[in-house]
């Protein structure tokens, strides 16, 4: 009896952000959270092993608009830091400051702020529901008690959805533009399955995966 | 001696049902294929037997809250709600890119009640450009419309009776995999106007997150589809050719590859549709159109002369099915 394993599950693709790449060596980077069959199954590929990608789909974060020498805010929760290696390089090469802001329920939930170290010339702020890493309580009211007085032009986000949730009215009260990366289970990954709306206005759904999957807060009901 | 190779032009892939003639018999199922017009990274829609689009209602329609899908073993459970941009959208903006792209449209149609079904389908009837209406009566992700008129065979009846009225174009009966009564709702459809009948649509389905004990999609139940339900869609492809012989069917469930359209045209079907297997792989619909050709090819065989191949050979079974 022998088994080829995964022929079942996972069955359909899934959908990560490009956490960096590198176009000269044709490297991309991917950060990945095992949670499920699909995630372990990518944890379990041995190395050299062939995966087969579709992409790159959706938007991308827009740093147009900003000034040399701007500040900004990135805003992570957990597995939320994933999309952000690429974008503080962007944003370095146009010497634009990022204070980066990393929550998690757990110290372990924000291991991946090691990935982060030397990408900003910007602060770091760690924090845990616990308390067992960085500041206790949640990055979004870390980055609350900043923003006000952070002079950022911008702000990034990306994380579940309860953090969108608290940090929408957050950046709408400081009159602050934002973009936040949306995560919705993918079907497909280019506008056929419909299966990711999120709610938008007017009780119409945007197709994250085709609209977004960045989009600015206010165009959600959360 | 079968007939050489060189006698089969392009034409060895051609089908005729009934009124409806296509290139070759792989089409794309509705709401696994959009407007079509999101595969054209992948697919050469010309390429394509047909393309059945996502269902369409007079008025747009916004669909169901997420979430909305959950993948399942071999397959995934959606209760999309038939979200779609209306007919007139449909007619103004996808249809004349879809022409010019040499594809061969099938206007899936659904709607609450009888007069929405006959509204929409009036109003594609001043379209140009579409072969083929297909009636979705077997939805079951909408609270109204949809399957309830395919659970009923007097519905049916009643529903086909009034469509094939509204329409010149061939017409093509999507049926439920829950009816009670699959082959009495095949039968209603086909003595009340359908030209084809295609089956099946997905199967009612439920899954549970364990953690929270809720339903993982927010509309409760969804439509399961995907390589799972395959047997099951060739066992009633089978049993309603069976029971309506010359009947055009079109086969859907599960369909990935050659070897899942051989069999399903064994069975009886006369053409597939390709459905789920597009989310994984856009491109897959015309490279099984290219697996069919080379087969066909090779074998000096028209697709005409695949179909149907298992009905002679009649089970106990399938003829208890089939007498319903």
């Amino acid at each position: 009896m022998l088994e080829i394993p995964g022929r079942v599950r996972p069955y359909l693709r899934r959908a990560y952000s490009v956490a960096d790449a590198e176009p000269s060596s044709g490297e991309v980077e991917f950060l990945v959270k095992t949670i499920g069959p699909g995630t372990a199954a990518l944890e379990n590929l041995a190395e050299g092993s062939e995966a087969r990608l579709l992409g790159p789909l959706g938007n991308a974060f827009r740093t147009d608009g900003l000034s040399e020498g701007a500040r900004v805010a990135i805003v992570a929760g957990g597995i939320g830091a994933a999309p952000f290696p690429l974008l503080l390089k962007a944003l370095a090469t146009r010497s634009i400051v990022a204070d980066f802001y990393l929550g998690g329920r757990s110290a372990r939930e924000i291991a991946l702020a090691s990935r982060f170290v030397g990408l900003t010339a910007g602060k770091m702020i760690l924090t845990t529901d616990d308390g067992s890493a960085g500041e206790k309580g949640f990055v979004t009211g870390a980055f609350a008690r900043r923003a006000a007085d952070g002079g950022y032009a911008r702000a990034y986000a990306c994380g579940p959805m309860p953090m969108f949730a608290a940090l929408a009215p957050i950046v709408a009260g400081l009159g602050l533009a934002a973009e936040f990366s949306t995560e919705a289970a993918m079907g497909c990954g280019f506008g056929a399955c419909l299966g990711c709306v999120l709610p938008g206005a007017n009780n119409t759904y945007i197709v994250s995966c085709t609209t977004g999957p960045i989009l600015a807060p206010e165009v959600v009901r959360w | 001696m079968v007939s050489a190779p060189e006698s089969l032009g392009s034409g060895a892939l051609q089908v005729r049902l009934g009124p409806l003639t296509l290139k070759n018999p792989i089409l794309t199922a509705s709401g696994t294929f959009g407007y079509g017009l999101e595969f054209t990274d992948f697919v050469d829609l010309s390429r394509l037997g047909g393309l059945c689009t996502k269902g369409l209602s007079l008025q747009p329609h916004a669909g169901n809250s997420p979430p909305r899908i959950c993948e399942t073993p071999a397959g995934m459970l959606n209760a999309i709600g038939l979200q779609n941009v209306g007919a007139a959208v449909f007619i103004e903006e996808k249809l004349p890119r879809l022409r010019q792209l040499g594809a061969t449209v099938i206007a899936n149609v659904w709607g609450d009640v009888e007069e929405d079904y006959v509204a929409v389908v009036e109003a594609l009837e001043k379209a140009e450009g579409l072969a083929a209406i297909e009636l979705n009566i077997s939805c079951p992700n909408v609270a109204r419309g949809g399957m309830l008129f395919g659970n009923s065979p007097s519905a049916t009846a009643s529903l086909v009776r009034r469509v094939r009225a509204a329409t010149r174009r061939p017409l093509i009966v999507k049926l439920s995999p829950n009816a009670p009564d699959l082959i009495e709702s095949a039968r209603a459809a086909r003595e009340t106007g359908a030209d084809v009948l295609s089956l099946v649509n997905t199967f009612v389905g439920m899954a549970i997150d364990p953690e929270t004990a809720r339903p993982r999609l927010s509309f409760g139940t969804g439509g399961l589809s995907g390589p799972a339900i395959r047997p099951l869609a060739v066992r009633m492809v089978y049993q309603v050719a069976r029971a309506l012989p010359d009947t055009p069917l079109m086969g859907i469930g599960g369909i990935e590859g050659l070897t899942d359209v051989l069999e399903f045209l064994a069975a009886g079907a006369w053409a597939v549709q390709v459905g789920t297997a597009n989310f994984k792989d856009p491109g897959v619909s015309q490279r099984i159109v290219d697996e069919l050709e080379a087969y066909c090819s090779a074998r000096g065989r028209s697709v005409a002369s695949l179909i149907g191949r298992a009905l002679s050979s009649g089970t106990a079974a399938a003829d208890a099915g089939a007498e319903g």
